[in-house]
């Protein structure tokens, strides 16, 4: 009696596995590229939130506007690092605060760019069905005075933890499948000089 | 007389003789070992600026001294310099590969600057016409007018945007009439064509985009 229990209890197992895994199927290389090239603008529209609050230029309202909208690329609680050539140490912010930072930093003006947007660990599928990644991005960033005089620049690699998991909306009626790019968080690597 | 005529037939064959001496020593193409050397010292100096890419000159200037080079026959005396000269047609053939590659990418940005200019100059008639117009304002304050305008287009600034990112029924994380527009200004481009719109009582309710590949 015990074994055939232990039989029917396995092959209900088995099949329920089976079921979850035939209704998630593995993407085709195809689809596969577009939810990377997904994830991967995520990040690139990031860039340019950064490099919008950080300007001096930006009205206030817009970069309050931008914060919200770059905070929502974020898993909650997520942290970005800081670092800086004057100190060893990396301080990491929750993303509205190191935005709102960022906002306030005192120069007269403030140049931020990043490159080299790339992964350095391609999206592999989990057991939950979520894809995870790391991207690379360098930044370079550069503070000026009053009379124009560049008085800090640093260049930073930084790596971002990226999470893709597909999920369903209910929009006009209809069901949407769509792919949720979450982002993690922003570890300092390196900072150099130039 | 006639010894006048003999010696001036002389002189003129003598002369001939000269003439005809000196030219045929030009073509034969022999040079001095002074020459010989001169030469595979330029031909390096030249050939080593092509292969570091340091050389100032155009591609087809390169494979013109190139060209010019090989005429010589280094096989015998300095088969590094046929080595060199190999190195160099490989490091001209790559200049010539990236001027094309450069020129088609000036031609395509050439193609796009119309198409968006065409685009502009076209009367506002929808979405992808505000699009453009909000991606390429030329400050905050001229975007914001173009999202307000558009805002006029749809049910209400909550109207759902949806973007299908392939073929395969993937979309991108819905969003919002309102917030999508102000995306577009931020990222001052566009990157998708309508795919769909969805009206009611002459206002959209529903709008889909397709990424452009």
């Amino acid at each position: 009696m015990k074994k055939i229990l232990f039989a029917l209890a396995f092959a209900f197992f088995a099949l329920t596995g089976f079921q979850s895994f035939a209704q998630e199927p593995e993407l085709t290389p195809e689809r596969k590229h577009d939810i990377d090239s997904l994830a991967l603008e995520k990040v690139r529209d990031l860039s340019k939130y950064v490099k919008i609050v950080g300007s001096k230029d930006t009205p206030w309202s817009e970069a309050n506007r931008v914060i919200d909208r770059a905070e929502e690329l974020f898993a909650p609680d997520a942290e970005i690092g800081v670092s800086s050539l004057a100190k060893t140490k990396i301080e990491y912010y929750k993303v509205r605060q190191y935005l709102e930072r960022l906002m306030r930093l005192n120069y007269d003006r403030v140049e931020i760019d990043w490159y080299k947007i790339q992964y350095v660990s391609d999206l592999q599928r989990q057991p939950d069905g979520t894809y995870v990644g790391v991207i690379t991005v360098f930044q370079t960033f550069k503070g000026y005075d009053a009379e124009g005089r560049l008085v800090y620049q640093d260049t930073t690699k930084k790596d971002v933890t990226v999470y893709v998991k597909r999920k369903e909306a209910q929009i006009g009626g209809r069901l949407i499948g769509f792919w949720d790019v979450m982002l993690g968080d922003m570890r300092v690597k390196e900072t150099a000089l130039k | 007389m006639k010894n006048v005529i003999k010696n001036i037939l002389v002189i003129a064959m003598v002369a001939l003789v000269t003439l005809v001496g000196a030219t045929s020593c030009k073509s034969s193409g022999k040079m001095s070992k002074k020459e010989y050397k001169a030469r595979v010292e330029q031909a390096k100096q030249d050939l080593a600026a092509i292969i570091d890419g340091t050389t100032a000159w155009s591609c087809d200037e390169q494979q013109a001294r190139l060209d010019q080079i090989k005429k010589i026959d280094f096989t015998k005396k300095n088969p590094e310099v046929v080595e060199m000269i190999d190195r160099a047609q490989a490091a001209i053939d790559a200049c010539k590969a990236e001027q094309a590659r450069l020129a088609e990418e000036r031609r395509l940005a050439e193609e796009r600057r119309l198409r968006e200019l065409e685009e502009m100059n076209k009367p506002k008639t929808g979405v992808e016409d505000y699009l453009l117009q909000i991606a390429n304002a030329k400050d905050v304050n001229v975007a914001n007018r173009a999202i307000n305008e558009a805002l006029k287009l749809f049910s209400s600034a909550d109207t759902p945007v949806l973007i299908l990112i392939n073929n395969y029924g993937d979309y991108d994380k819905p969003t919002t009439a309102e917030k999508y527009l102000n995306y577009i200004k931020d990222q001052k481009k566009v990157g998708v064509k309508v795919n769909n719109v969805k009206m009611e009582n002459g206002k959209i309710s529903e709008l889909e985009l397709k990424v452009v590949k």
